[in-house]
């Protein structure tokens, strides 16, 4: 799981708006469509990213294509978020040191 | 920790009047946090800062150089998590020669995922604004 696709993928708020049409269950790609203004090809393109970042999978029926959400794509972000504010302080650090002991170089 | 605030806190080997800069200069925080920054670091001043295409923003509440700093955070055009919806405390200790410093993000979203209602937008607003941090770096699921 690359959770910085899975976080790409989210940032958009249409593919939010898709997650929270089929929070409680798979539904049909031409339904999912139905629920928005933008063009089916650009609702398709939405699906493809969310699917490629491991947020949804797709399961073929006939010739209709359902989705439903990847429960362990959004618990690896949980997870992820964890460690938010500690990696970048660690790098707050790393950076402030770093510049530091630049100085005390060029001063020395 | 209650549920809704996170901490976190970090030993840095500069004293206070050396870090804080870094929390409040523009081309020195984006190079710890995001690609992109505005500053005005005084109280009622704005706070821009874009991370990875996320753009978190916020208002400066308290400047007090070097010890603290609090600033609210959020995603522009985002109705759940607006600009002002969540808040950051940094506090700055001098330790010997070193700063010891520590934050405290409050008025966070719930964190579980929830399987009904609501919550659920919350939910990933909260991941998108959050995340937002994740910077290009080590990431800690290749190896889950």
């Amino acid at each position: 799981m690359n959770t910085d696709a899975v976080l790409r993928a989210l940032a958009e708020p249409q593919r939010r708006r898709i997650l929270t049409l089929i929070r409680d269950g798979e539904l049909p790609a031409g339904e999912i469509a139905g629920h928005f203004d933008i063009t089916h090809q650009a609702v398709s393109q939405h699906l493809r990213v969310l699917k490629e970042a491991g947020v949804l999978r797709e399961r073929r029926e006939g010739t209709r294509r359902l989705y439903a959400i990847r429960p362990e794509a959004i618990e690896s972000v949980r997870a992820f978020l964890e460690d938010l504010w500690p990696a970048s302080l660690a790098r707050l650090k790393a950076t402030v040191e770093s510049d530091r002991a630049a100085k005390t170089r060029r001063g020395a | 920790m209650s549920d809704d605030t996170f901490t976190a806190s970090v030993r840095i080997a500069a004293p206070p009047a050396e870090v804080f800069p870094y929390l409040t200069d523009a081309a020195l925080v984006v190079r710890w946090m995001g690609d992109w920054a505005d500053l005005q670091p005084e109280p009622g001043g704005t706070l821009a800062l874009d991370i990875n295409g996320v753009p978190i923003r916020g208002e400066y509440l308290v400047v007090e150089p070097p010890h603290r700093l609090v600033f609210t955070w959020g995603a522009a055009g985002n109705d759940v998590l607006g600009p002002g919806s969540t808040t950051v405390e940094i506090l700055l200790r001098a330790d010997g020669g070193d700063t010891v410093l520590e934050l405290a993000h409050r008025d966070l979203p719930p964190d579980e995922v929830p399987k009904h209602g609501d919550g659920w937008d919350h939910f990933l607003t909260r991941l998108v604004v959050a995340a937002s941090g994740g910077e290009p770096g080590p990431d800690p699921w290749t190896n889950p």
